[in-house]
């Protein structure tokens, strides 16, 4: 018999309306962990199901082994995924911990121990994805985000992942928040990796109506926080305005001074492309300001280290 | 047949106590205590805490009555109480029911004294959003027992059996009859159920109403503290956290945690776990046995705690595995939401009078003086 993991793991499990799928996940997760760790625990985080998900959570908890502590963490009404996955997170005591996004079991159980030890070969955090073509949706997203973000990260759809505790501490002291997690664990600047499996399901995930709108509000969202796109936009837009603007200018005198206008018609305008071009003048700096903002109040830490080496005495 | 004046059930510090009280007034008295020495059970198994009321910020009452009785016990016992250490507590960030504010605000109104300190100094980053100095000690249960047995010793008058094992309890015109296994009988007008866990198997044995408690078999982990640790005691409040302070004058710290420290929880009258069988029939539902010596007590959950604490001290606060107590502790069901410990005393008749006191604090034993 191999050696049990001396490391103590959390795994905390997204469940929001899954009484089809929980059963069968809570006994695979449990399996491994029970399998490979002397110490664990489960945290389920019922995110305002109606079903009877923590019922069939209870029931199965009951017939778990007492090496593996299983807890719910039940949410008042529906938060969506991110904000319940860091209500979960933060009650882990782990050295490692696991997060779950969905229930649907679409890789082997072996899955998870091969993210783990790719952990222990030096990863803060290391993702599972499928290795399959993804929505259009969300490879849109993705690639919008990768496009306008300052911090390069080849962001996947993922099913699970791991953290090291040393990632949770970088987490909480950076943020105040964490609207949208993928985003802030690949701006925390420790190594990072991601294994492909080849899924055993090749169905989408079941989602309802609630999640698949917060899910497109999360992508809004996360977009203006986390990357420039905004900004840039503004910045883009306020150029072409004032392009225009001046154009404008120009044009007015040149007609002005050649053929003769309506009188009036040239301080109209004269005024007309002054005014606008301040006001895209000004937008911009506003722009700008409230980006600012957004930093100061979202961001704790002014930087990120990955690690500190020492090269001569 | 033996007749006293008083029968007090239970050798712990309430049932001691009273010994001592009604024995100085020359009153005949016998103590009945099922394990072979005192203070084995919760008196000796608990967070060794002097109580000034800091544990229950959502109960103004409780924390009131503390502080009341908190100099009180300190002066009595000074010989057990630990002053040397820093009691420190802090709020989580995250999950606790009251923040850093709220507990200030708290303090000020109980009256206890609570200075601010900077949570990091003793936390990691963001993981408590409030650390106050307190005033807070702790008692050493086994010099508290030999400072009672040696006043008890030199009573006359006042006798304590051990291994005692009571089959029923009757009433009798103007006294109870207390029946033992060996069929042995003692009378007495007055009896003093302090039982703690075993309150309402007493009580059941008496037919009388019983309490409403759910009871949970608690396991309190002894550490000896790194060096950095062992001038300090830390609880973090106020939800799923823990405490690791000094244990007495022992030298070594207690570490529990809210959710680790109780293993089962029952919710009968009586205390049926699933353990009991495994001892080799001495306890039972009808009779608790002592979880401490049992050979089938649960595995200890000291790597839970171990980590539930690590994720909130300083990597320099270390600690290390020494040994676990077990016992039951019984909680009475009213005082779940505002998570208040109150002393309970209930008198179920006069002449002859039968007395019950449930409490789940060492230093309200003070409110036994005005049944005794």
């Amino acid at each position: 018999m191999e050696n049990k993991e001396k490391n103590f793991v959390s795994a905390v499990i997204y469940v929001h309306n899954a009484e089809h799928r929980i059963a069968s996940f809570l006994r695979m997760v449990i399996a491994v962990l029970e399998a490979h760790f002397e110490h664990s625990e489960i945290i389920c985080v019922n995110d305002g199901s109606e079903d009877d998900s923590v019922g069939i959570i209870k029931k199965e908890a009951g017939m778990a082994d007492a090496a593996v502590s299983i807890s719910v963490v039940n949410m008042s009404g529906f938060h969506g995924l991110e904000s319940a996955m860091n209500a979960g997170m933060d009650l882990a005591i782990g050295d490692f911990v696991f997060e779950f996004d969905r229930t649907a079991a679409d890789f082997e159980p072996g899955e998870i121990m091969k993210v783990y030890d790719r952990a222990l070969q030096g990863y803060d955090i290391v993702n599972a994805a499928p290795d399959k073509k993804e929505k259009f949706t969300s490879r849109l997203f993705y690639r919008v985000f990768d496009l306008f973000s300052d911090v390069s990260c080849k962001m996947h759809t993922e099913s699970f992942r791991i953290l090291s505790r040393r990632m949770i501490n970088r987490i909480a002291s950076m943020n105040r928040t964490i609207p949208y997690r993928k985003a802030v664990y690949a701006s925390a600047g420790l190594k990072a990796d991601t294994v492909l499996y080849r899924p055993t399901d090749r169905r989408e995930a079941e989602m309802d109506r609630r999640e698949r709108g917060y899910r497109s509000m999360l992508a809004a969202d996360s977009l203006i926080l986390f990357t420039q796109l905004g900004y840039r936009f503004s910045v883009a837009m306020t150029m072409l305005m004032m392009l225009i603007s001046a154009f404008m200018i120009v044009y007015s005198v040149v007609i002005f001074a050649t053929a003769h206008p309506v009188a009036g018609w040239t301080t109209t305008i004269l005024f007309l492309s002054v005014a606008f071009f301040g006001i895209f003048g000004v937008l911009t700096i506003i722009i700008k300001y409230l980006q600012l903002l957004v930093n100061l109040v979202f961001r704790r830490t002014q930087y990120n280290f990955e690690s500190v080496e020492k090269l001569t005495k | 047949m033996e007749q006293y004046d008083k029968i007090i059930i239970g050798a712990g510090l309430y049932g001691l106590y009273s010994a001592r009280v009604c024995g100085q007034r020359r009153e005949k008295v016998l103590v009945l205590e099922c394990d072979p020495t005192p203070f084995r059970r919760a008196t000796y198994i608990n967070q060794a805490r002097v109580h000034q009321g800091y544990h229950y910020p959502r109960s103004i009452s409780t924390a009131m009555k503390s502080a009341g009785y908190f100099e009180r016990f300190n002066r009595d016992y000074d010989f057990c109480i630990n002053r040397e250490f820093d009691k420190i507590y802090a709020t989580s960030a995250r999950y606790s029911w009251s923040d850093g504010t709220q507990f200030k605000r708290f303090c000020a109104a109980a009256g206890i004294p609570c200075e601010e300190l900077h949570p990091e100094r003793f936390f990691k980053p963001g993981m408590c959003d409030g650390a106050f100095l307190t005033r807070e000690y702790t008692y050493d249960a086994m010099l508290l027992k030999d400072y009672f047995l040696e006043k008890l010793n030199a009573l006359k008058n006042v006798k304590i059996l051990y291994g005692a094992a009571i089959r029923s309890i009757e009433k009798r015109n103007d006294v109870y009859a207390v029946c033992m296994e060996d069929g042995k009988e003692y009378r007495a007008g007055f009896v003093l159920n302090a039982a703690y866990a075993g309150i309402n198997q007493i009580l059941d044995m008496a037919g009388l109403e019983k309490f409403r408690i759910k009871y949970e078999l608690c396991e309190i982990i002894l550490c000896d503290a790194g060096e950095k640790l062992k001038q300090y005691g830390f609880t973090v409040m106020d939800g799923p956290f823990f405490s690791i302070m000094p244990f007495g004058k022992t030298g070594l710290h207690s570490l529990t945690s809210v959710t680790f420290t109780p293993h089962m929880t029952c919710y009968r009258e009586t205390p049926a776990f699933p353990c009991q069988g495994k001892d080799g029939g001495t306890c039972s539902a009808f009779r608790l046995g002592n979880c401490n010596d049992c050979p089938g007590r649960p595995e200890t959950a000291f790597p839970y705690m171990a980590n539930l604490a690590g994720k909130y001290l300083r990597d320099e606060f270390t600690f290390v595995y020494r040994q676990s107590l077990f016992s039951v502790k019984p909680i009475l069901m009213s005082s779940e939401i505002d998570d208040s410990r109150p002393t309970v005393i209930r008198t179920y008749s006069k002449d002859p009078t039968f007395v019950t006191v449930l409490s789940g604090k060492i230093n309200t034993v003070y409110d036994l003086d005005e049944v005794l």
